[in-house]
């Protein structure tokens, strides 16, 4: 009898144990910065952290190639594939240029724009940095903001989940719950969210038009409506999906998908992007009372490059030291 | 065989109680209703600052820390007479600075809250007022006053003897007009005339005009100024994310991670600083460091330091408490405290779009103006621009006029 209840204490006392390691470690892992639960306290996937898309969607959401610069003029042969740097990158060289990209638009990998909207699609690509909005600073909207090449935090709540993105500053918040719409059409879209299973479906509407979807001039109008879906892949990636529906602007909705990555860096946070400071020189610098560029005239800007090479640093020289 | 059997599961389920006590314990009460599913102190919602609280106290209820029902009562009913009173044609001279100014009445400006209990925001020191400016400070916004100074000393600003020319004296304009300003032009509003906040009657470049008009005027800490605010908090485990719906437009997004990880190295600089948070008991506390020298708070740049304190005391309350410290600027470190009510999570009252650089058409047209008025000058067909008045002239910069039955009735 003794014999029996001294070995039911150690018994006790290695089982209480254990179950003090097995609870010491699940606390460890949700305290810890490096890796998080898979699933949040109400059982959802755990989308809070930072996340970035890694592709070149925000160039062209098209299949495309590279490019010598993000602005090219015709180069000494005619050939479209021969065009060579243009002025605005030209001091930049190769950190000028546009990878290129298999393309984001599923399905045929077409666009289906009106013929009329085509029209200003072209345009639009002719005439990017006199229209797109990420140039001036403007609030990026949405799905863009999802793949501009910053990253972006989300905050996963039980009821709203809120999208932090560091390009200048700006933010949504997805609402699982009931809300009102917004006092008027916005740049990020009013976004309404709920779960299918682990998939996080979220509707997106109220916009304003003002928006692009990237670099090459791809838009769409007011009417834009957008079914975005999260699902998560493993826990430090999740695919993104976007139903896009616009009949001011396309013939049939179309689709975007792509994954989104953890930033795994233990320091990562996000780092203000204020931005709107620096276009300042870029959309007002011909008002200023002393010019910084030389050449205005109007609101042209004419920018005389000049790139002195100094003694030393001269084709190859830097190399053979 | 039996016993033993019962004495481990007793055994057993007496660990588990003790462990689930444990963890109930060491998550500040998880079973309270104003702890997130995870155990957090929950924060979450739409808030603001109900009441009018002036930052600082006003001279004459020094010593007091609460106003009396009375004088609540008439302070609401003399701030309500200057803010709905219609701007009239007779109080300026016609076609002066003024007169644009008094084109509008403080309604405009004012905040309509009904004023508070406590005489300042200020509690420590037990003066409510802020510390006084370390010499350093004081050298710094006396430079500045006086390079504002020179900028208005040819206006009718300066001629008429009106408040905003206070300490200058009417002159021809100053060569100083082609100078570069004492330190970066901020924000025109901040502590009013003289706090050396910025605000230079220039137009030469967008950067002379001031953050506000750079749709760049939101600051940490913000306690609501004059066209109030809200603020939109939603938690994760370990993150909490603050959007501060501020400044006609100019609201910002903030993260606070909750972590004991070390500030960014001291050369990142950020506008709104480096938050880093931790619980003690129910309070979040922030320390937030690393800001930049072109922000500015009463005086306070780059060597700014918060230490800020969340606190959920009810349903429908959260106190905001923080220790302002600036060895460069203040003599002392000071505290100001909040308390924000909770709004209708419904009603969607936060409007997440600082839209005001989208649609600031005002900055190009005043810059275009400035140099349309420099050329009328130099054609002989228009005044000196010196002598004119375009920022810094007083008026209804500060939510009521500087002087006169539209002025605030807590400083007359």
């Amino acid at each position: 009898m003794r014999h029996g209840f001294r070995s039911s204490i150690v018994t006790v006392a290695v089982a209480s144990a254990a179950v003090g390691a097995i609870i010491a470690v699940s606390v460890t892992r949700m305290s810890g910065q490096a890796s998080r639960p898979v699933r949040t306290a109400d059982g959802k996937p755990n989308f809070s952290g930072i996340w970035q898309a890694l592709n070149e969607a925000n160039w062209d959401l098209q299949a495309h190639d590279a490019r010598p610069g993000a602005v090219t003029q015709q180069g000494v042969y005619p050939y479209d594939y021969a065009r060579v740097p243009a002025a605005p990158v030209l001091a930049l060289g190769a950190a000028a240029g546009v990878p290129g990209s298999a393309g984001v638009v599923q399905g045929d990998g077409q666009i289906p724009y009106t013929v009329e909207a085509a029209k200003i699609k072209q345009e639009n690509a002719e005439r990017w940095i006199d229209r797109d909005p990420e140039l001036k600073c403007y609030l990026p909207g949405i799905p863009r903001a999802m793949y501009l090449p910053y990253p972006f935090e989300i905050v996963q709540s039980t009821n709203k989940i809120q999208m932090a993105y560091e390009f200048t500053s700006t933010a949504r918040t997805i609402h699982l719950d009931k809300v009102e719409p917004p006092p008027d059409d916005t740049y990020m879209g009013h976004s309404v969210g709920h779960w299918e299973g682990d998939t996080l479906v979220v509707d997106v509407t109220h916009f304003n038009g003002k928006n692009w979807f990237d670099r090459a001039g791809n838009f769409h109008s007011d009417a834009l409506r957008l079914v975005e879906r999260f699902t998560p892949i493993t826990p430090d990636a999740i695919q993104y999906e976007v139903t896009i529906e616009d009949p001011k602007v396309f013939t049939r909705p179309w689709r975007i998908a792509m994954p989104l990555y953890r930033r795994l860096e233990p320091n990562a946070q996000l780092i203000e992007y204020r931005c709107i400071e620096f276009v300042e020189e870029f959309m007002y610098g011909n008002l200023r009372k002393q010019q910084l560029v030389k050449r205005w005239e109007g609101d042209t800007i004419i920018v005389d490059i000049t790139r002195k090479v100094p003694p030393g640093e001269k084709l190859n020289d830097w190399y053979r030291r | 065989m039996s016993r033993r059997l019962l004495a481990i599961i007793a055994g057993v389920v007496i660990v588990f109680v003790m462990i689930a006590a444990l963890l109930r314990l060491s998550s500040g009460g998880a079973s309270n209703a104003l702890a997130t599913p995870w155990g957090e102190p929950d924060l979450q919602g739409i808030w603001t600052s109900d009441s009018e609280i002036p930052l600082q106290r006003p001279a004459k209820y020094a010593n007091r820390e609460f106003f009396t029902d009375a004088e609540r009562a008439e302070l609401d009913k003399q701030r309500a007479e200057a803010i709905g009173r219609e701007a009239a044609d007779d109080r300026r001279e016609r076609g002066s600075e003024q007169d644009v100014g008094g084109a509008y009445n403080a309604a405009v400006f004012s905040t309509h809250k009904r004023m508070g209990r406590r005489t300042s925001l200020v509690v420590d020191p037990p003066d409510g007022k802020i510390p006084p400016l370390t010499p350093e400070a004081q050298k710094k916004r006396a430079a500045m006053r006086e390079y504002q100074l020179a900028l208005i000393q040819a206006t009718d600003l300066c001629k008429n003897k009106l408040p905003g020319c206070e300490g200058g004296q009417y002159g021809p304009p100053s060569p100083r007009r082609a100078e570069v300003p004492p330190y970066y032009v901020t924000v025109g509003a901040a502590g009013g005339l003289g706090a050396g906040g910025g605000a230079i009657n220039r137009a030469d470049n967008p950067e002379d005009r001031g953050l506000g008009e750079r749709c760049m005027a939101a600051v940490l800490p913000d306690f609501g100024g004059n066209a109030g605010f809200y603020l939109q908090i939603i938690q994760s485990p370990g993150r909490l994310s603050i959007f501060y719906d501020t400044g006609q437009g100019q609201g910002w997004q903030r993260i606070v991670p909750v972590t004991n990880a070390p500030h960014l190295p001291s050369h990142v600089r950020q506008w709104w600083g480096d938050s880093r948070g931790r619980w003690e008991g129910r309070t979040l506390v922030v320390d937030v460091t690393n800001f930049s020298p072109k922000t500015y708070f009463q005086g306070a740049q780059e060597n700014l330091h918060l230490v800020e304190r969340w606190t959920r005391l009810d349903a429908n309350t959260i106190e905001y408490a923080v220790t302002i410290e600036d060895p460069t600027t203040w003599t002392r470190p000071w505290t100001v405290k909040q308390e924000y009510t909770k709004q209708s999570d419904q009603e969607n009252r936060i409007y997440k779009e600082p839209r005001c650089h989208e649609g600031n058409y005002g900055m190009p047209a005043l810059l275009l103006g400035a140099r349309e008025q420099e050329r009328a000058f130099a054609e002989k067909r228009g005044p000196d621009p010196a002598t004119e008045c375009t920022a810094g002239c007083g008026g209804f910069a500060f939510g009521f006029s500087d002087a006169g039955e539209d002025s605030n009735p807590l400083s007359r």
